[in-house]
């Protein structure tokens, strides 16, 4: 178990500086904007919402990164690939968990001052509750970074053609699925599946919302990516 | 048995298979070198016994348990790869920090005394670091690691002269104070021959021999003389190359030594470690 926490502190604590020039970054080029839009304005308009768009980005490199360098790192200290993807996945949990704090901390202080901001969760379910927004915002951030360690590994295993030749089957599936959708599956069952997607939103038939649905529905396409990467990394050699 | 055990593995890629039914033991308290010439095969077997590649075929064991995807063996070996592998942002103490978190016997101290001794800045990134500085780094940690197993895998490349000599003595220092297997892969077999006990000389993805430093110089040496004499003296012995300037020939033989013929002019002389090295590789290679 010790062997873990190493591998986890390792992973995160490495990360934790570039956490911390990415907000400084970040907030440093807000407040300019915010300070221009509020003289421009006088203070009626914010100038940006839902920065946790950049976060998204950011951890979407981080999933990436996570491949990358930490599974090197780790392999030359004498780590397991099944420790390594624990450790991963731990990371990828601590940093998206610190990150969404951070970011809802500071969605909800914003609009506390300036209720013209919103963030990205309250664009979809409103403000008000703080603990599911973290949640959520957690959840999503967790899906960014499995899905990008997913890819990355992806295209590490089948190499750069076979990659390209999977994102256009991809995109093709997706055109399919939008054309049968559109001029080919019945009415009733689209209309179901519609309300199926709604519901794992959180958006309930009866016009209120479930905060919690959305969460799981992420958890969900989260633990999807993350048991395809623990079989690709499984397999996993170096390069 | 305390020894790295390898059992028939095969590794290919594509259509070259470059390890072919290897199977030879590295025993516990023993200085290797491993030998072979570039595409031999060696740093591919260090990565299957490091756990960083598979094998297709066969298993590598350490001390009796299986070495592949099992933690029960990192207290047990380190490699210090020719490849960089560490993150190349971090500084070289934090390095050496982490390093002493993921093993239980590193000795950070001694880390840091090592750094001292090559001149080795610790507050630098590693990628501030020269290629020489990168090695000693890596030989820094391999050093200071207390565990029964350490390969290294072309341990001196890009150091200095006087930073070979340090690390050969701090080796060889390390191997008195502390007894444990170590394993040098290397083309730098003069320097080396040294310090081996025991030689792994592998070629074309097979084990060439695996013998005693000492029996190899006992049992090899060349013969000297005109070619048609040389070639009467080799006749039915092992002769593993040869050597032909103008009506003069060297002939390179592996076994007992022989008394020359009476009134021969032929000349035997010991052959060192290298010269055996490329005439049993140019032997596999032709």
């Amino acid at each position: 178990m010790n062997k873990l926490k190493s591998a986890v502190l390792y992973e995160y604590l490495t990360k934790v500086r570039a956490i911390g020039i990415f907000y400084l970054i970040q907030y440093l080029i807000v407040a300019l904007i915010f300070a221009i839009v509020a003289i421009c304005t006088e203070g009626k308009e914010t100038g940006s919402n839902t920065l946790e768009f950049s976060s998204v980005v950011f951890v979407s490199v981080i999933g990436v990164l996570g491949y990358k360098e930490d599974f090197k790192a780790l392999l030359q200290n004498g780590y397991t690939r099944k420790y390594i993807f624990g450790a991963t996945i731990c990371m990828f949990t601590l940093l998206a968990g610190t990150m969404a704090l951070i970011d809802t901390i500071i969605g909800n202080a914003i609009n506390f001052f300036n209720s013209n901001y919103f963030t990205l969760y309250s664009s979809l379910y409103g403000f008000g509750n703080v603990f599911a927004n973290w949640l959520w915002l957690t959840a999503l951030y967790l899906v960014f970074c499995s899905l990008f360690y997913f890819a990355v590994l992806v295209i590490n295993r089948v190499g750069k053609t076979v990659s390209l030749l999977i994102g256009v089957g991809v995109c093709s599936i997706i055109l399919l699925v939008i054309a049968l959708f559109q001029f080919v599956f019945p009415d009733e069952l689209v209309s179901n599946i519609g309300e199926f997607m709604m519901k794992a939103m959180g958006f309930m038939s009866d016009g209120t919302i479930n905060f919690f649905f959305p969460i799981i529905s992420l958890l969900v396409i989260g633990v999807v990516f993350g048991i395809g990467s623990y079989l690709i990394i499984r397999r996993t050699e170096l390069r | 048995m305390n020894a790295i055990q390898i059992k028939n593995i095969t590794k290919r890629y594509k259509n070259v298979t470059a390890l072919d039914d290897v199977s030879f033991s590295f025993e516990f308290g023993k200085i290797y070198g491993f030998l072979g010439r570039n595409g031999a095969g060696k740093s591919t077997l260090i990565n299957i016994i490091a756990n960083r590649i598979f094998a297709d075929q066969g298993e590598v064991l350490i001390d009796g348990i299986p070495a592949k995807e099992n933690m029960g063996v990192h207290e047990k070996i380190f490699c210090m790869s020719e490849a960089d592998l560490y993150d190349r942002d971090l500084k070289v103490k934090d390095h050496f920090k982490w390093t002493n978190r993921f093993y239980s016997d590193f000795d950070l101290n001694k880390a840091f005394e090592l750094s001292k001794k090559f001149n080795l800045d610790t507050n630098k990134r590693f990628r501030a670091l020269s290629k020489g500085y990168q090695s000693i780094f890596k030989l820094i940690i391999a050093l200071s690691l207390n565990v029964p197993y350490v390969i290294f895998d072309e341990p001196v490349l890009g150091l200095d002269a006087n930073h070979r000599e340090l690390f050969y003595s701090l080796l060889l220092k390390e191997f008195e104070n502390n007894e444990r297997t170590l394993i040098i892969a290397t083309h730098l077999i003069e320097e080396v021959s040294a310090i081996i006990e025991e030689v792994v000389l592998i070629d074309k993805g097979k084990v060439l021999l695996q013998k005693s430093v000492e029996t190899l110089l006992e049992t090899g040496y060349s013969v000297s003389g005109l070619a048609q004499e040389v070639d009467r003296y080799c006749d039915g012995r092992n002769v593993i190359g040869y050597d032909e300037l103008g009506g003069l020939k060297i002939a390179y033989v592996l076994g007992e030594k022989t008394a020359l013929p009476q009134g021969s002019n032929l000349q035997i002389t010991a052959m060192n470690l290298q010269k055996l090295f490329v005439k049993m590789t140019e032997k596999g290679g032709e």
